[in-house]
């Protein structure tokens, strides 16, 4: 007999009432789990674009890619090496445009490589997002480090780096722009192990992400906001059911008394558990992913199926822990005692 | 004939140093399709025999021999499958599963005792069992919408549904009038000779003793009389 069903159907108010706010908590952890990949991609994804492998900064620059500097006879060589490598910069900065209006942009430069767009000197690829500022292929640009212009040829799409749109500029015009002669990075694609490069550090894709100061702060930030939604989810789970089974004391004494397998009293609550977080999270998925069609654009939002599912069954695994302690105490009730007491 | 018999049934409770004995040694054999009624006085140790025969706590010495097997050495498992197949209980409160209607509670019981029967059985067994202890017309309804002797007669369905060997009646009629008392010992006298039960009831209710085969007065631990 499907008892957990049936206690469900008769005491709807209550499971109800567990039901929306796992509804509501799971909601504002996919919530912010979209904002926090919104952000990480707003912030880095140049960097997250990139296949897997390793960045290389010298070290001497502290884990500050601003600081680094990399030797050009060391570049050649790892260059020759790696055919896929690519040695590129990267800076904060600004193009003005013939309404002399200002854009903040992220200057990045690089060998030749199939990883960053590639143009002449002279020449910009920005960021589609400032197509929407106005900016059209075939404007010219101006920037007041630069003594010439640069003319738009092109967009790319989704590449951002610390919130702002990336600009693609060659290195001659970086160079004098910044008035350097050297790169700050090399990145070899496809590598495992990272390389042992004489006077260089190696950084795993996720680490490099990590030296970039504002990024690890805010995604720190927004993690722990997301665990301990999780944490409060499953807190909830064993308050909740710890209410209802201390309700239900006298009921599981007289059930164990006639007969009921104490396993049978766990399934119950398990069933339960799961039926009311599936039901919770099918409804914040819904709107959740719904709200990821509708978010304005402005708005750094992004939220996977993939990420969506990985929170669904880590709520799934704390609802269960958290509902299993509850129910421990399942295991220590007396038929005796129950019987011993009043009406259930 | 005897169908179950408690030999030599001792209980003790030990704190600290102190121990007292509230079983001393209990002889007694229940005959099959008979009522055997435990009377005393509170703390006579009545009610602590019946738990103690039912199997819902351990004797401290003893036997009580069960289908070849003495109980008082059996698992928690091994006493929880005949406290589900063999036994059947009624107890002061009718402590009804309250999310279930009248017709759930006796096919939980059958869930229970792993009935071999199929959903369409166990729903005509349910159904003749009501219509026995006049609640078929109920079926649908929920504990809190019964009266305490529809409760009752509810709880005497159940305890005897999986057509068990042995009843164990704990002051059934101690939460009812005087009418309503009646009308469930009559019920139980009726089942007990009509399904050929074992019954194991404990009063305080000396009227309910006229329903009873046999009655057993108990007095500090010990029977002091035996007779019909």
């Amino acid at each position: 007999m499907n008892m957990a069903w049936k206690e469900i159907r008769k005491s709807r108010i209550k499971f109800i009432i567990l039901g929306s706010i796992i509804f509501l908590v799971s909601l504002l952890t996919f919530i912010i789990s979209g904002l926090a990949n919104g952000l990480s991609r707003d912030n880095a994804a140049l960097i997250k674009d990139l296949p897997d492998g390793h960045f290389y900064m010298n070290n001497q620059a502290n884990e500050t890619y601003n600081l680094s500097k990399i030797d050009p006879a060391v570049q050649k060589r790892v260059l020759q090496e790696h055919q896929d490598a690519a040695a590129l910069s990267i800076q904060m900065g600004f193009v003005n445009d013939a309404e002399d209006k200002q854009h903040g942009v992220a200057f990045v430069t690089s060998t030749e490589s199939k990883w960053f767009a590639n143009v002449k000197p002279g020449e910009i690829v920005l960021d589609r997002s400032l197509e929407k500022d106005g900016i059209h292929v075939g404007d010219v640009l101006t920037n007041n480090q630069f003594s010439g212009t640069f003319k738009v040829i092109g967009f790319a799409d989704h590449k951002k780096y610390s919130h702002s749109p990336v600009a693609y500029i060659h290195m001659d015009n970086y160079k004098e722009m910044y008035r350097v002669n050297t790169m700050q990075l090399l990145f070899i694609p496809g590598q495992d192990e990272p390389q042992s490069i004489d006077g260089l550090q190696s950084f795993s894709n996720h680490q490099f992400l990590n030296t970039i100061a504002s990024y690890n702060a805010e995604q720190m930030s927004l993690n722990m906001i997301i665990w301990f939604l999780v944490a409060i989810s499953g807190m909830l789970f064993a308050i909740f059911f710890y209410m209802m089974n201390v309700q239900k004391i006298g009921l599981y004494g007289i059930l164990k008394a006639i007969g009921v397998k104490t396993r049978t009293l766990f399934r119950m609550m398990w069933a339960q558990m799961f039926f009311i977080t599936a039901i919770a999270l099918v409804l914040s998925i819904a709107l959740s992913q719904g709200f990821n069609l509708i978010a304005p654009e402005g708005m750094p939002f992004s939220l996977t199926m993939g990420t969506t599912l990985q929170l669904s069954i880590l709520f799934f695994i704390i609802g269960f822990i958290g509902a299993t302690l509850s129910g421990l105490q399942i295991r220590k009730v007396e038929p005796l005692q129950a019987i011993q007491q009043g009406d259930i | 004939m005897t169908t179950f018999t408690i030999q030599d049934v001792r209980k003790t409770f030990t704190n600290g140093e102190v121990s007292e004995q509230v079983l001393k040694g209990i002889h007694l054999g229940l005959q099959q399709g008979e009522i055997t009624a435990l009377v005393g006085a509170s703390g006579s140790g009545k009610s602590m025999l019946l738990t103690i025969a039912a199997g819902l706590q351990h004797a401290s010495g003893g036997q009580i021999p069960f289908e070849g097997q003495d109980m008082t050495g059996m698992t928690q498992e091994e006493i929880r499958k005949i406290r589900a197949s063999q036994f059947g209980f009624i107890f002061q409160s009718s402590h009804l599963v309250p999310f279930l209607t009248v017709e759930d509670q006796l096919m939980l019981m059958l869930d229970v005792s792993e009935t071999r029967m199929s959903k369409r059985e166990q729903k005509e067994e349910v159904m003749k069992i009501l219509k026995w202890v006049g609640m078929d017309h109920r079926k649908d309804a929920y504990p809190a919408s019964l009266s305490g002797g529809e409760k009752q007669r509810v709880a005497i369905g159940r305890a005897i549904i999986h057509k068990p060997k042995m009843l164990f009646a704990d002051e059934p009629t101690a939460s009812l009038d005087s009418t309503r008392s009646r009308d469930v010992m009559t019920l139980i006298r009726k089942l007990t000779k009509e399904f050929n039960i074992t019954t194991l009831l404990v009063t305080h209710d000396e009227e309910m003793l006229s329903y009873a085969d046999r009655i057993v007065t108990m007095k500090d631990g010990l029977i002091v009389q035996s007779g019909m």
